[in-house]
């Protein structure tokens, strides 16, 4: 009877740790969601009381926040570097694991060249972008923020495809390709749907990146007009000085739908991100 | 499959990645690595002055504080950060009641952008306004400067940085203790071994890659680490909670001094690219590569 007891002791004590850990981890979460409920009196003197909760806070971020665009920016942003960069790096994985190249070495070379790209951090980049955006015309556009996030997932992307390709046999496509059909249709209908996992994984990879970056926006981006979610929250604290309430209501609509958007995509989302660690 | 493999379907392929990837990210570092060697402000040619840039860093206190800051922020950071999401993954793998809805609330911070968890955490961490002192007030602690003060901020940072990578670290943990050999942990619990020695002469070695990938995640991306001290300090007072990244920042788009802002990120992409070539052995090992 002892050992039933101490099981269902140790039990407890995993129980309460694991609920305590996890209220600990949510705890400056909620602490913000607190603070945006309070009058602007009681942030300074009485922050934890839960008498006189209001939405005013809430009020005065939406009428001063660009919300809008600030999500349309970024949505747009993200909507065309992750498509292109999805499709180009799906083009030369193809082109790296199935075609034929006349020199085995010059393609095995290539895959290599763009995998060497997974060792670079963007911030060596951000000076020289900035400088080529000016030179190419496209500093003041939205092309000026989509085509270095285009060019830093192509490797990452190559890698998770060309990995899957490897592992994949050819034979259906071989099989396609004897009944006639062509590189298009081979890739648009054979290849691609097969490949539907592994590109999901890649989109919700990229567009969390892209929704998050903030070292190239916060250069390449001088328009109030185009700014991104993360840079409009960089942007709080000297908006909104010493109107805590006003800031921490703003920082919870960012928040929010980040995080009901990760409840409905969880698992995929949490595949997403760990897939070069936890994949092989 | 050569029937499909044309000389210009091949180009047509490999192309608009090759070309996108070679202006936008080769260019660039090539770009970078020469403009560490040059004096350059914005304006004129940049002139070449070999090596000087990075002989003037050895000699630039500010710089030697930002790197000792990040070699803090690593130590503290992998030092407890492996540990306690190793042991949080062996916590959530029992069976409790909404486990599974736990996991992905602890995975959470790992997918709010980086600029906002600054921004949340300036309202822990502050002084004056932080919950942190807030609660120590509550029990008559008089409050400590836990940023902006001469010392704490990048123990802070490691803190912030812990929280915001725990799930991270813990659900590839969790990933790997679900793929162990159910016969080998079956075999030595039935040979006697208490949960301990289980846990410290067959889970752990077992899993000795996994540890080995966690951590070196874990360092490449404390060398990212630029919006927390943006947000939190901004770098101050006068560098003293500056990271390499940070300094490099400020060094180049706010001091414009070009030149060695380029020196500072060639160092930073050397030291992590270290790493990265580490990772990609052992990944290349585990032929996802």
């Amino acid at each position: 009877m002892t050992g039933t007891r101490s099981f269902s002791g140790t039990r407890l004590v995993a129980a309460a740790a694991a609920y305590l850990v996890t209220f600990l981890i949510l705890l400056p979460l909620l602490w913000i969601v607190l603070l945006s409920l309070q009058p602007s009196g009681n942030i300074l003197s009485n922050p934890f009381s839960f008498d006189s909760l209001t939405l005013q806070n809430y009020v005065n971020a939406i009428t001063s926040l660009p919300l809008l665009q600030m999500y349309g920016n970024t949505i747009l942003i993200a909507l065309v570097s992750v498509t292109v960069g999805a499709a180009v790096s799906f083009m030369a994985a193809f082109a790296f694991t199935r075609m034929v190249f006349r020199r085995k070495r010059v393609q095995s070379s290539m895959r290599l060249y763009v995998l060497a790209g997974l060792a670079v951090p963007v911030y060596i980049l951000l000076f020289p972008v900035y400088r080529l955006d000016l030179a190419l015309g496209v500093f003041g556009t939205y092309a000026a923020l989509i085509l270095p996030y285009i060019a830093v997932s192509i490797p990452f992307n190559t890698l998770l495809l060309t990995g899957f390709l490897r592992e994949f046999p050819a034979e259906l496509e071989e099989a396609a390709i004897i009944d006639g059909a062509g590189l298009w249709r081979l890739c648009w209908s054979v290849v691609l749907p097969l490949m539907r996992p592994v590109i999901a994984t890649i989109l919700i990879f990229n567009v969390v990146y892209v929704f998050n970056e903030f070292p190239f926006a916060s250069i390449l981006i001088n328009n109030p007009q185009m700014v991104t979610v993360s840079l409009a929250v960089s942007r709080f604290q000297g908006q909104f000085t010493v109107d805590y309430g006003g800031m921490m209501a703003s920082a919870t609509l960012v928040l929010l739908p980040q995080l009901i958007i990760y409840a409905i995509f969880q698992r995929q989302v949490i595949a997403g991100l760990t897939v070069g660690a936890v994949k092989g | 499959m050569v029937w499909i493999s044309s000389r210009w379907k091949i180009v047509v392929m490999v192309g608009p990645a090759l070309i996108l990837f070679s202006v936008f990210v080769v260019y660039p570092v090539v770009y970078s690595m020469g403009f560490s060697l040059t004096k350059f402000q914005g304006f004129g040619t940049p002139e070449f002055i070999g090596f000087k840039n990075y002989l003037a860093l050895a000699d630039d206190p500010f710089f030697w504080q930002s790197l000792q800051n990040t070699i803090i922020i690593l130590v503290v950071s992998i030092v407890l950060l492996v540990p306690l999401s190793f042991g949080l993954a062996l916590l959530l793998r029992r069976k409790i009641p909404g486990g599974a809805g736990m996991r992905a609330l602890v995975f959470g911070p790992a997918i709010i952008a980086p600029i906002l968890i600054g921004l949340i955490w300036v309202f822990i961490l502050d002084p004056k306004i932080g919950l942190i002192n807030r609660l120590l007030a509550g029990i008559g602690i008089p409050p400590v400067q836990w940023i902006g003060g001469d010392i704490l901020t990048p123990y802070a940072v490691s803190a912030v940085f812990i929280w915001s990578s725990i799930g991270f670290a813990m659900t590839i943990f969790y990933a790997g203790l679900q793929v162990l050999p159910e016969d080998v942990m079956e075999a030595s619990s039935l040979d006697g071994a208490t949960g301990w020695q289980q846990l410290r002469y067959v889970t752990v070695p077992m899993m000795r890659e996994t540890f080995a990938i966690v951590a070196i995640l874990l360092i490449t991306n404390v060398f990212k680490i630029f919006e927390l001290v943006y947000m939190l300090t901004g770098g101050g007072p006068v560098h003293r909670s500056d990271t390499l990244v940070s300094y490099m920042y400020f060094v180049t788009f706010t001091n414009q001094q070009y030149g060695s802002g380029m020196a500072i990120a060639v160092i930073v992409t050397v030291l992590s690219a270290i790493v990265s070539i580490g990772y990609l052995v052992l990944s290349r090992e585990r032929k996802i590569a």
